[in-house]
């Protein structure tokens, strides 16, 4: 993985009119990489995420993306430079069907050719897209609903997969599915920034981990680093570090 | 009972309830899309009524062919009152505000018109307006079929281009899910803009038909609103099947009820049928939670 900065993150002052929820966020997201942010409750993760997509404009500071300056962008803009954000809720429309949905993902291209090549990457990729095509979204389990979200923001062929708690609601079975389909997307070339409640394996599989608390950036450094560090796995983790090493 | 004069009172119920289903699906897709109740819709379709008027008595043109003129005009007046005023809506207070919003509106409109027009009320002329004809024995009046036939080619239009049409795509999408539909690149804004507009042009169709077959100032605006929001309530906020068969059931169990039971209870009829509906389905007849298209 090359440790350059893909995305920059400055001085993010944010909210929702109540006060400001993320005071001062700063760090980077290095290019290639699984960038996971952890955090308590509350601390402003969902948020921050929010703001890269451009769905929270922030008060204050600075986003770098490719040269862009993410502040003040429209989701659509943003998604035009590659960045894709599956939202914590599911965010399928229900009353569509599993294939109208996922060709939604590729809404910003007018090329119907290309839009028919994508479905086909993607239907080899998730079965599920096959086997349930002509169904309304709505009748999908929690599971399948997300892993046809993971299709759909593939159909823009996205540079970085901004993932909001992707195994929230999900069985031991499908949670094993959903994280080893976000290693194949990176092993695609794709970034992928992520929030993660189930903070042990997320950190686990990510090169580089950030903890939040009360908006702004307690800890960053690898995602073993975050892992191991014994007041971080005190506080966010369920427990100390050293109850994690004899429990495996 | 007189089995004749029940089968009169709900063909015209169908026929005239299709006018206001077409209406209130103006009014139900930019609730949908928006969070907007737009209670300027009544007095915009009089305003629609009025543009007929104008151009029928001022320069002679069809009541139909000017549509071609009002629908547009309409559109139009949708886009510059969404621009102005009700983009500007924004948090939790969005929906509530819009009321008040689009009462002002309505208020500057009404006021706007008695002075144009005056508050004697009248009505659109044209050779074909009291003309009817007999099939089958049943009496069917021109203008009436026209206005059905009128309100299913715009529905059906507006239809396809909901379900056939990219746009339409991105207004389902946002119908169902707005900030879903703006994390897949559309442009939730602009949809619903062009919803808005979309919503007061059908006035256009809506008021011409209204007009004909009526008398009307701009107050009669007051009626017609109550009765849109009836329906979109009963067809369930936000469902467009809900509005269009809502719409229909106003006036069919007010017509078959006054035949049954006498006029007196025909308005009364509906209202009991939308809070015994109410009492079972609070969310209306098609109203869902997260997917608002029936």
């Amino acid at each position: 993985m090359a440790e350059t900065a893909y995305v920059s993150i400055k001085g993010v002052i944010a909210g929702y009119g109540g006060g400001d929820v993320l005071k001062g966020v700063e760090f980077d997201v290095p290019h290639g990489g699984v960038t996971c942010i952890v955090g308590p409750n509350g601390s402003g993760k969902s948020t921050l995420l929010k703001t890269v997509s451009g769905l929270v404009r922030p008060r204050l500071g600075e986003i770098w993306f490719k040269g862009h300056n993410l502040v003040g962008m429209s989701p659509k803009e943003i998604l035009g430079l590659g960045v894709v954000q599956v939202p914590q809720n599911h965010s399928l429309f229900r009353e569509m069907t599993v294939d109208e949905n996922v060709e939604l993902g590729a809404f910003l291209v007018k090329d119907k050719k290309v839009i028919e090549s994508r479905m086909n990457a993607v239907r080899e990729m998730f079965p599920i897209i096959v086997e349930r095509a002509n169904d309304k979204a709505g009748s999908l389990s929690g599971g399948q609903q997300r892993l046809v979200e993971f299709a759909r923001c593939l159909m823009l062929e996205p540079d970085l997969v901004v993932l909001d708690e992707p195994s929230m609601g999900l069985d031991p079975k499908t949670l094993k599915i959903m994280f080893n389909t976000i290693k194949m997307m990176n092993s695609m070339g794709r970034t992928v920034l992520l929030v993660e409640q189930n903070a042990r394996q997320a950190l686990k599989m990510s090169h580089f981990g950030v903890v939040l608390e009360n908006g702004k950036v307690r800890l960053s450094g690898t995602g073993t680093d975050v892992l191991n560090n014994p007041e971080i796995g005190a506080l966010y983790l369920g427990g100390s570090i050293e109850e994690t090493k004899h429990a495996s | 009972m007189n089995v004749t004069a029940l089968i009169d009172a709900a063909k015209d119920g169908i026929l005239t309830g299709s006018l206001y289903a077409l209406m209130a699906t103006g009014l139900t897709l930019v609730f949908g899309v928006m969070d907007i109740i737009n209670v300027a819709q009544g007095i915009l379709v009089i305003v629609g009524a009025y543009l007929s008027y104008a151009l029928s008595v001022h320069f002679g043109i069809d009541l139909f062919l000017g549509l071609l003129i009002t629908i547009p005009t309409l559109f139009v007046v949708g886009i510059v009152i969404e621009r102005a005023f009700l983009g500007r809506l924004k948090g939790p207070e969005k929906t509530a505000m819009s009321i008040l919003v689009t009462y002002a509106v309505s208020l500057v409109i009404e006021g706007s018109l008695n002075m144009i027009f005056s508050v004697n009320p009248v009505q659109l002329h044209a050779w074909y307006v009291n003309k009817s004809f007999v099939v089958g024995g049943y009496h069917f009046a021109f203008i009436y079929l026209a206005g059905f036939a009128l309100a299913v080619v715009l529905l059906s239009a507006l239809y396809y281009m909901l379900y056939r049409t990219r746009f339409g795509v991105s207004v389902r999408a946002s119908l169902a899910d707005q900030a879903s539909a703006a994390l897949v690149g559309i442009d939730v804004r602009r949809v619903s803009t062009i919803c808005f507009g979309i919503g007061v042009a059908v006035t256009a169709a809506g008021g011409m038909i209204y007009g004909a077959t009526t008398t009307f100032n701009a107050s009669t605006s007051y009626d017609l609103i109550s009765r849109l929001l009836t329906i979109i309530v009963l067809g369930g906020m936000g469902s467009l099947g809900g509005a269009m068969l809502a719409g229909v059931l106003l006036v069919f169990v007010g017509n078959v009820v006054g035949v049954i039971a006498g006029a007196v209870w025909s308005t009364m009829a509906y209202y009991v049928l939308l809070i015994i509906v109410l009492l079972v389905r609070p969310q209306g007849l098609f109203g869902k939670q997260s997917a608002r298209v029936a």
